[in-house]
């Protein structure tokens, strides 16, 4: 528990709920979830299929609202964010990496990156000089840049999904099983990728994961079992 | 890249796809088009016509049938008594007569041939009273004869050129003659005045005088160019008509006041004319006429219907089709206009594309649409129409008579020869309903694009 005295706290979740309406009844996907994360830290969840991990990525990403509780990103409660703030905060105060990497098909790599930028409001020509620099960074090279993500393999689609996530300089990253789709080598650089990230950007990164040998080496494991948070356990 | 080229370039995404749309929508914009234009073009008759026909009365002794006799003709009282009638605006009157080679120096421009030889025996043995205006004669040398030819004396000089359509007779040369005032001048057919030899200010002898060819006229066949035409009160005195007419045209003040003042001029004159007006004949045609233009603009209608359905349907699919893409664009920080203004970009790209393909196929296509439109919805009325003015009773077949009954024919043949008048305006009207079709495909596009909720990028597809 030494973890949570380090630092201000990037995130802070209490008494998270979230229950759908289906069919016969109601769903609660997320029970009375309570947590902090400190400024630069990666943060891992995990637990099985079904227990509310893909919801609790949503709710902190402001792509859907709590039934009750409340999020605090970055000293600003998501609650409070009307329309037009909600979406800036998209955009800029957090970046997603998505399992099936979500890049827009007829795009090419340096497009994908760009977008988020250009929605932004940045200038086409410091977009392409930020977007190239991004791909190189994550170990993109030149010529597939230019490629469209069909022609791309998991693993560099997923690089492609990083940068466009780092594009707006997020304080947060939200990854929902980002090596879930890769073969056991890739996943590993994929990590690795993010793990060096959030240390040289101290970036905060909030990552799903199945995978427990993952999940062993980030700053703080979180378990999801029917929606309620069961452990919280600190590795670092 | 912006939502604008994204827009544009993915209107091209799927090319079969923007194939088969812009297929579609560009033949759905051409025959709107062309349907526009017919509507106009037939607006334009349709006015045209009523300015033309449906105010005009005719005016005949009755009885009468061309130089065949028959029937009194009328006097001047008569037509003097219809003046004081309300709503008549002039009335033109002539009368007619024949100048053979006994009463005048020049020949007619028509060979008799041999037939009219054989017709003019027969005359000659007696009857021709009334066509050679009731002098009698002695058995003429037929080695020698030509056919008479035809004089009217009319108040309406020009407007009683006969066999002639509507407005196809034209001054050659000279000037036109007060028609109400005695004179010794004429106006000559071209044809007479090639064969004679005679130009503007020659003279000939007819009726023992001495004519001046004030001016020449073109009728633009040999029938209509082979006549003579005086003043009215000239021919009645040369011809020992005086008082006497042998058809008189009414022009009313406007087609609405046609049947009550045919029954005036019924009442005024009795028994003693024929009195017929073109209603009948303005129905027919204005009421074709209004078909085609209801039958085009039904058409209109549902061809610009079909574009805009093609293109609703299209941006639904469309936006169906990429629900995840919206999700992402939401999930990543794109607001809801953003992505209704790309999905806009690319319904205004199909649909402008598909325009100026369908303004090319609507400017060709008008003027045929506008014709097969126009030729089968007159085909019968043309037939039905064009039959009676022949046997309609009265000189005017022979001669004389007032080109009235050609106008309506001219309106009928005008039909056939609509023309649809295709001119910039088909740019603003085809990329405007483009434009206007565009939006209303992006209204359904935009609320379905406001439902995607951005969570929905969470679920594997
Ligand atoms: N939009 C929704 N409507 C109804 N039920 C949902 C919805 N989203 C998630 N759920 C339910 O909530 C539970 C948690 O789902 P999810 O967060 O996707 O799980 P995980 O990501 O851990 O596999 C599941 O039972 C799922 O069926
Ligand atoms: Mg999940």
């Amino acid at each position: 528990m030494t973890v949570a005295t380090k630092g201000q706290a990037m995130l802070t979740v209490t008494n998270l709920t979230r229950s759908f309406a289906s069919g016969d009844g109601l769903v609660t996907a997320l029970k009375d979830v309570s947590f902090e994360i400190p400024e630069g830290k990666f943060a891992s969840i995990v637990g099985r299929s079904g227990s509310g991990k893909s919801t609790l990525l949503s709710l902190l990403g402001g792509l859907d609202k709590p039934t009750s509780g409340n999020i605090i990103v970055d000293g600003k409660s998501l609650a409070q964010l009307r329309d037009h703030a909600l979406i800036a905060y998209r955009c800029s105060t957090i970046g997603f990496v998505f399992q099936n990497y979500n890049l827009i098909p007829n795009l090419t790599a340096l497009e994908n990156v760009m977008l988020p930028m250009e929605f932004n409001g940045h200038v086409p020509h410091e977009r392409a000089a930020r977007s190239k620099q991004l791909l190189d960074q994550v170990g993109l090279d030149g010529a597939k840049q230019q490629r469209k993500p069909g022609r791309l393999s998991g693993g560099e689609q997923q690089r492609v999904a990083i940068a466009r996530a780092l594009a707006n300089k997020p304080k947060l990253i939200l990854a929902d099983e980002p090596t879930g789709n890769l073969d056991e080598q890739t996943g590993k650089m994929i990590f690795d990728l993010l793990h060096s990230l959030s240390r040289s950007e101290n970036t905060t990164i909030v990552a799903v994961t199945h995978d427990l040998s993952i999940a062993g080496r980030t700053d703080v494991t979180f378990r999801l079992s029917d929606g309620q948070l069961v452990t919280d356990k600190s590795t670092k | 890249m912006n939502a604008f080229s994204r827009g544009i370039r993915n209107a091209f995404r799927n090319t079969i796809r923007t194939v088969a749309i812009v297929g579609m929508l560009s033949l759905s914009i051409g025959l709107s088009l062309s349907m526009l234009l017919a509507h106009q073009a037939i607006g334009q008759k349709i006015t045209s016509v009523q300015k033309n026909i449906g105010n005009t009365i005719s005016i005949a002794p009755a009885g009468i049938r061309g130089f065949d006799g028959g029937g009194t003709p009328l006097t001047s009282d008569a037509i003097k008594k219809v003046k004081s009638l309300t709503h008549i605006t002039s009335i033109d009157q002539s009368v007619n007569d024949r100048l053979g080679s006994d009463t005048t120096n020049i020949q007619s421009s028509i060979d008799a041939g041999s037939f009219g030889r054989r017709q003019f025996r027969n005359e000659g043995g007696g009857g021709g009273d009334v066509a050679f205006g009731g002098e009698s004669r002695q058995a003429p040398d037929l080695t020698n004869f030509t056919l008479p030819i035809p004089v009217t004396g009319s108040t309406n000089p020009l407007g009683s050129v006969s066999g002639s359509s509507d407005s196809s007779v034209t001054l050659v040369s000279g000037n036109v003659f007060d028609g109400s005032k005695d004179a010794d001048v004429a106006l000559m057919g071209k044809g007479i005045a090639d064969k004679n030899s005679l130009k503007t200010g020659s003279t000939f002898a007819a009726y023992g005088t001495t004519i001046t060819v004030s001016g020449i006229f073109d009728g633009g066949n040999t029938f209509s160019n082979n006549q003579i035409i005086m003043p009215l009160p000239t021919i009645q005195r040369l011809s020992s008509q005086s008082n006497t007419i042998t058809s008189a045209i009414v022009h009313i003040d406007s087609a609405v006041n046609l049947g009550s003042t045919t029954n005036a001029i019924k009442n005024a004159l009795g028994s003693t004319a024929d009195i017929t007006n073109d209603a009948d004949t303005a129905k027919a045609t204005l009421g074709s006429l209004q078909n085609i233009q209801n039958v085009s603009l039904f058409s209109l209608i549902g061809a610009a219907g079909t574009a805009a359905v093609i293109i609703l349907l299209t941006m639904v699919m469309i936006v169906r089709e990429r629900r995840r893409e919206i999700g992402i664009l939401k999930a990543i920080g794109a607001s809801n206009v953003r992505v209704m203004l790309q999905f806009t970009v690319e319904s205004i790209t199909l649909t402008v594309l598909a325009a100026a393909i369908g303004i090319i196929i609507g400017s060709l296509a008008a003027t045929p649409v506008t014709k097969l439109l126009a030729n089968n919805s007159t085909s019968d009325t043309t037939a039905s129409q064009t039959a009676p003015v022949g046997e309609r009773p009265g000189p005017r077949l022979m001669g004389g008579g007032f080109r009235t009954h050609f106008n309506n024919n001219g309106a009928i043949r005008g039909i056939k020869n609509l023309r649809a008048n295709v001119d910039a305006s088909i740019l603003g009207y085809g990329f405007g309903s483009a434009i206007l079709i565009a939006a209303i495909g992006s209204t359904a596009a935009a609320g379905l694009i406001a439902k995607v909720r951005p969570s929905e990028v969470m679920r594997a597809e």
